[in-house]
């Protein structure tokens, strides 16, 4: 596809099929897993405006490049969201909120890294104050590549996050339940002693 | 007296960009204010100590997301003055286009910002598509809808390609041709006038004390423009006006901005009548490693957003000493903000805090 | 005018040193103990406009200098004069292990964030400030962050790339 590399899976490859019948003619997939149906068609994105990636949102979300055909929309608290877009760099004090909007959302949530800076720390890849690799701290199911990305780069995405939906390897927030204890012990390395409780319960060592 | 402590914090639908307001209040009235930045700090200064003067153009322009032009501008003004590089004629007209547009550019999206805050959605779209026609120039001219490092020490990195001249002007009349529909529905509109009038007030001696500068201090009634006062590039060379209004109020400050948007049409036009043929490009002296002399320099121009300033020292090697930049979101959001929040009413915090035109990134840098 | 400025500050101040290195720049170098005089002189005379307060760590000498920009703002609503377009340059230099200052928010309100960063970037204290307390940084650092012998891509190493990915946390279990 021409503007964007997404997913950072290596068992996720992309069937250019499926993205040409664009669930048309498929009544009996949506019969059959409506619940899916409604997951994919309403990602709505929390507003927060992380980094310099923003700057690229407002052109998605208004007339031109409008993202409400694709069913995205920003609304206003993580509790009514499901889709984290995490536009640009994140510095450090910008990763404890990143943390507790992410918590806050109810399950099943999907977070995409926007832009090459939470990828690999980017341009910023010597700095004291960001974060290299977001993938240490919150799961991330995806990942666009860019600096910036075209606004065409967050259809792309939201397209292919529908086929991940789709074949059930969307399971960021699964996996952040499952491998709770990991994500919060990288979280506690950085921060030190964490203001908030544990999400889910830390079980004993195996 | 019963006091609250609020978080107008990053996460929140009224906030443009990281940014967070810790405001202490009784009631509905606001007592203490204050600002929070930090959230988008990269040391950015330290980080161009370590590359070489080439390699910071890349670096520069993204300070500021929204007018990443004016940076790269006072950039290369800082290193030409250094090394004493010498720029030819027709680059300055073309660099001075070149940030009208993005003024123009910058503008639309303050408007889209502050219309959305107050609720008027329409305007707020009509002025992020306009601002898409705008970034369509760009992407032509430099390859980059955002990002689009055009501004080189030594002139501009390539000249107009054929037939943008006309795209230029065709782009700015279907702009204009919508100011008629923008006054009507927005600033003449008689709800704006009576939610923006009077709020936020900032008088000119609070202004002169607390460092102010761009419209803060232009809706004061004083004609305080780097482009006058200081010319460069090519801004002596067209006359042209600067705009002002007297009350230092939201209000105030929104109409010079819609002043100014008008004037940097009319600029373009008359630029683009002026320019003369010939190079853009003065080539540097050894693109490998560029040393530069020993010396030291502070160079200014005139953002969106007010006085852009730089203090640049080199000590002889291929790589900067010291960078500074002086930005006018510091004062305005450190200082003005702080006090124009002061027994505002918890109902006008996004409208003061959008009016003043503060630019998160530029803060923490 | 420049000139006229110059012979004013030497008649008044006696260890100033005053260059001129082009039209409209004026450097000023002094000593630490008056920089508050030269400073309330130069705002009485119309340069009311403190642009930036910065630092320079010049490390082989052992000196922290510190650089106070200002400008004039018009005098009059209508007319440009020559004194807006000049911009003076105050120079001093403190030591590098006792970095310690005065600060100027007696005389320019809006000094006081750039005297925060300054102190937590560069370790500088400032006397008389009234709120020393981080403007951007939360987390303490043996060295300031922006001195030279601060080496960022080894506080990167140490810090950031200890912490493990989570797929290879999984794996090993």
């Amino acid at each position: 596809m021409a503007y964007a590399y997404f997913s950072g899976r290596d068992d996720y490859h992309f069937d250019h099929q499926e993205i040409t019948h664009m669930d048309r003619n498929q009544l009996t997939k949506w019969l059959k897993t409506p619940v899916k149906m409604g997951h994919k068609y309403s990602l709505h994105a929390v507003y927060f405006c992380t980094g310099c990636g923003i700057i690229e949102v407002p052109p998605v979300i208004t007339a031109r490049w409008d993202a409400e055909r694709f069913g995205v929309i920003p609304v206003a608290t993580p509790r009514q969201a499901n889709l984290f877009l995490i536009t640009g760099y994140v510095s450090v004090k910008t990763l404890k909120a990143i943390i507790r909007t992410y918590e806050q959302m109810p399950e099943p949530k999907f977070t995409v890294g926007f832009g090459s800076c939470p990828v690999n720390g980017g341009m910023y890849w010597d700095s004291y104050n960001t974060i290299k690799h977001l993938d240490k701290y919150i799961p991330v199911d995806g990942w666009i590549a860019g600096c910036m990305p075209r606004p065409e780069a967050i259809f792309v995405a939201v397209v292919h996050l529908w086929t991940l939906i789709d074949k059930d390897m969307a399971d960021g927030y699964k996996r952040y339940r499952k491998d709770y204890k990991a994500y919060r012990a990288n979280q506690e390395q950085l921060f030190g002693t964490l203001e908030w409780p544990p999400l889910f319960p830390i079980g004993e060592s195996k | 007296m019963r006091e609250l402590e609020l978080y107008f914090g990053p996460q929140h639908l009224g906030m443009v960009g990281n940014f967070s307001i810790t405001l202490q209040v009784e009631g509905d009235r606001i007592l203490k204010a204050t600002a929070n930045p930090g959230y988008l700090h990269r040391g950015f200064e330290k980080l161009m100590e370590l590359r070489s003067w080439i390699k910071n153009y890349p670096m520069v322009c993204r300070i500021n997301v929204v007018e990443p032009d004016s940076m790269e501008m006072v950039y290369a003004m800082g290193v030409e003055k250094l090394a004493g590089h010498e720029v030819p004629e027709r680059a300055h007209y073309v660099r001075s286009i070149y940030l009208e547009l993005a003024r123009v550019g910058s503008h639309l999206f303050g408007l889209w910002a502050y219309a959305n805050m107050l609720g008027f959605d329409t305007v707020a779209q009509w002025a992020m598509y306009h601002r898409d026609l705008v970034l369509d120039l760009f992407e032509e001219l430099t390859g980059g809808r955002v990002y689009h490092i055009y501004i080189c020490p030594g002139g501009v990195r390539r000249d107009f390609p054929e037939g943008f001249k006309d795209k230029i002007v065709h782009t700015l009349h279907s702009i204009g041709g919508c100011v008629p529909d923008y006054n009507d529905t927005f600033f003449h509109n008689r709800l704006f006038c009576d939610r923006a009038q009077g709020i936020g007030t900032v008088t000119r001696e609070e202004a002169i004390a607390m460092g102010g500068t761009g419209q803060v201090l232009r809706a004061t009634g004083m004609k305080y423009d780097i482009r006058r006062v200081e010319p460069y590039a090519a801004y002596d060379k067209v006359p042209w006006e600067v705009p002002t209004r007297e009350n230092g109020d939201a209000y105030s400050r929104i109409m010079v901005i819609r002043d100014e948007m008008i004037e940097s049409v009319h600029m373009i036009f008359k630029l683009l009548d002026a320019m003369p043929e010939g190079d853009v490009y003065n080539r540097i002296p050894n693109p490998i490693k560029w040393t530069i002399p020993p010396g030291e320099a502070y160079v200014r121009c005139e953002s969106s957003r007010g006085e852009l300033g730089l203090y640049m020292v080199s000590n002889g090697e291929d790589k900067p000493y010291r960078v500074h930049f002086r930005t006018p979101s510091y004062s305005h959001g450190l200082t003005v903000l702080e006090s124009a929040l002061q027994n505002a009413s918890v109902a006008d915090v996004g409208n003061i805090m959008i009016s003043l035109y503060v630019v998160a990134p530029e803060i923490d840098r | 005018m420049n000139d006229s400025l110059k012979e004013q500050l030497t008649s008044v101040f006696t260890d100033v040193k005053v260059f001129i290195p082009e039209e409209d720049r004026i450097v000023i170098t002094v000593e630490k103990e008056a920089v508050l005089s030269v400073l309330s002189f130069l705002k009485n005379h119309g340069y009311s406009h403190l642009g930036l307060i910065s630092c320079v760590d010049w490390i082989e000498e052992k000196k922290l200098e510190l650089v106070y920009i200002l400008s004039a703002y018009m005098q009059e609503d209508e007319s440009y004069h020559d004194k807006e377009r000049t911009t003076i340059i105050l120079k001093t230099k403190i030591s590098r292990e006792k970095s310690e200052f005065l600060s100027v928010t007696p005389i320019f309100v809006n000094a006081e964030p750039y005297e925060r960063e300054i102190h937590e970037l560069y370790g500088i204290h400032f006397d008389g400030h009234n709120r020393l307390t981080p403007l951007f940084l939360e987390r303490k650092y043996e060295t300031p962050p922006f001195r030279k012998d601060f080496d960022t891509r080894k506080y990167v190493q140490d810090v950031f790339d200890n912490i493990p990915f989570v797929e290879k946390k999984a794996e090993n279990k």
